[in-house]
């Protein structure tokens, strides 16, 4: 597949399928499953166990069925770096479930630009998102958590979601774009209704109500530029012409989706797994310079989300016949489970050897922040368990999972 | 700025010039260079800058920096000899200035 990211045309021989009824002949019976991946009440219940009881409970590839449409599932490790890594067979076309409007349609950048174009606009935001790179947000992403913290430790309690989960990385992310901290609130809101809502019209909507907002910053970017992530993809260029306004937008607004919500997210499910076992808590605090290894495995075992793809030609996958313009989806935090990569999978073992984790998906793909989020999760860890080491989930507190693409508890009280 | 010499697997050598500072993994990207993927974009998460230090700067650049990379190096999909690095992992310096080092068939 070939586009050109300056003059987006909306695909049209996209096929989404939903329900029982669009199966299409080529699937075998047998594999067909409604697994219920983010919203049966088994899988709600406790999603991580869910996920991790996938290998038991399912073929290795099985094609499931589902009011937000129906798309093969991998959940084997292997399968998914396969899947990931090799774009000829899985392509990254309407990969995303975020409905745009067809008239004024624009790409996903860089997340649908296919290699050798996708390096292009990688290095336009490369030298700020490696692990170099986001060093230098260090000590203010530091003192960012000591004054959250501030706010709250004497009060013996908090809502951790809403007191560090969710400011610590969605301030971060506004001032390295380089939108301003005060729609932090607003900012969250759209990002909940696009990804948990589980409504294509609401998701439509909200995706035309971030557009609005984005053409403004990115007229304002123009006029006036700064160091933020905005203003320099505004000011790019690409073979040495200066970047269109398609994709300038489709570069803004991917960015600002994949901002919002998924350090949040992973921040809440490992604050609900400290606050319950006090033993481990002591055991990161008692081994510090074991940090970084922490930080991976809890991405390990609380990874957040999904990787859809298309079938961009017909494949074999363990005697199972995908065809053209399938939708295939890796489950990466089963993938994360299997058994045959890290054996007893659901223990959180902080000197397991270290092998590719499938947090941040790989492929030319990989996800740019994941430097970032490492970087936020490691301090966040660190500063918070220096002053807070002792803390639990409120008593008589309920957990509920957030339906949608992204895992995470819909709040976590804690007290100490 | 010091000079770097990626050789395919297939022979093929590109000169390209790495500022001190930056890591010989980028130096690829930064230039359009096959053989090199660099997926993780330099976490020590990925194994897919894999690359072989020519004999002549094993003594400069021939020794792994960390745990982290030794443990990454076994998951590699080309072979893994006494000379493999993590591209990502080596710094240019103005000493590296020549630095050669040959690429594997393949990254995944």
């Amino acid at each position: 597949m070939r586009i050109d990211p300056a003059n987006p045309v909306a695909p049209t021989n996209i096929v989404r399928r939903f329900g029982m009824d669009q199966v299409p002949d080529h699937v075998p019976p047998e594999l067909v499953r409604q697994a219920g991946i983010i919203y049966s009440p088994e899988f709600l219940a406790d999603p991580y166990k869910f996920f991790a009881g996938m290998h038991e409970k399912f073929p290795p590839i099985f094609y499931d069925v589902g009011p937000f449409g129906n798309a093969w599932v991998l959940t084997k490790h292997e399968d998914a770096l396969f899947a990931l890594r090799h774009a000829e067979y899985f392509s990254n076309e309407d990969a995303t479930p975020f409905p745009r409007d067809p008239e004024d349609y624009f790409y996903f950048i860089p997340i649908e630009v296919d290699p050798p174009e996708h390096r292009k606009y990688r290095n336009i935001v490369d030298p700020i998102v490696s692990p170099q790179g986001v060093l230098k947000l260090e000590e203010r992403i530091r003192a960012l958590a000591n004054e959250l913290i501030d706010d709250i430790i004497d009060k013996g309690e908090c809502e951790f979601d809403e007191a560090f989960g969710r400011p610590l990385p969605v301030l971060v992310f506004l001032d390295l774009m380089g939108l301003p901290r005060d729609m932090c609130d607003t900012f969250v809101s759209w990002a909940m209704a696009l990804l948990h809502s589980n409504d294509r019209a609401i998701m439509g909507q909200t995706l035309k109500t971030i557009g609005d907002y984005l053409k403004t910053a990115i007229a304002d970017k123009k006029a006036n530029p700064d160091d933020g992530l905005v203003s320099r993809i505004v000011h790019a260029e690409i073979d040495g012409k200066p970047i269109s306004e398609k994709e300038a937008f489709g570069f803004a607004t991917f960015l600002f989706i994949a901002g919002l919500d998924t350090v949040f997210a992973t921040l809440n499910n490992m604050w609900l797994w400290l606050a319950r076992n006090p033993e481990r808590r002591q055991e990161i605090i008692d081994n510090p310079e074991n940090i970084n290894a922490q930080v991976e495995e809890l991405l390990r075992v609380f990874s957040v989300t999904f990787s859809g793809r298309t079938v961009a030609q017909d494949i074999e996958m363990h005697g199972v016949q995908l065809k053209k313009g399938d939708k295939i989806t890796s489950i990466l935090p089963a993938c994360n489970f299997d058994p045959d990569v890290f054996p007893n999978p659901t223990e959180v073992n902080f000197h397991r050897p270290k092998k590719i984790i499938l947090a941040f998906t790989v492929g030319v793909h990989s996800c740019m922040g994941a430097h970032l989020a490492r970087l936020e999760i490691k301090i966040a860890l660190q500063e918070w368990l220096k002053r807070i080491p002792d803390f639990k989930v409120k008593p008589g507190a309920e957990t509920i999972y957030r339906p949608g693409g992204v895992i995470g508890p819909e709040s976590v009280p804690l007290v100490w | 700025m010091p000079a770097v010499t990626y050789i395919e697997f297939n022979g093929t050598s590109h000169v390209v010039d790495v500022a001190e500072g930056e890591n010989v993994m980028r130096g690829a990207l930064n230039n359009d260079l096959p053989g090199i993927v660099g997926e993780c974009g330099g976490g020590l998460a990925c194994a897919t800058c894999h690359c072989y230090v020519d004999d002549a700067w094993v003594a400069k650049a021939g020794t792994t920096t960390s745990q982290d990379e030794r443990d990454m190096l076994e998951s590699t999909s080309a072979p893994v000899k006494a000379s493999s690095r993590l591209s990502c992992q080596i710094i240019m310096t103005a000493e590296l200035d020549g630095l050669v080092v040959h690429l594997p068939e393949h990254q995944y």
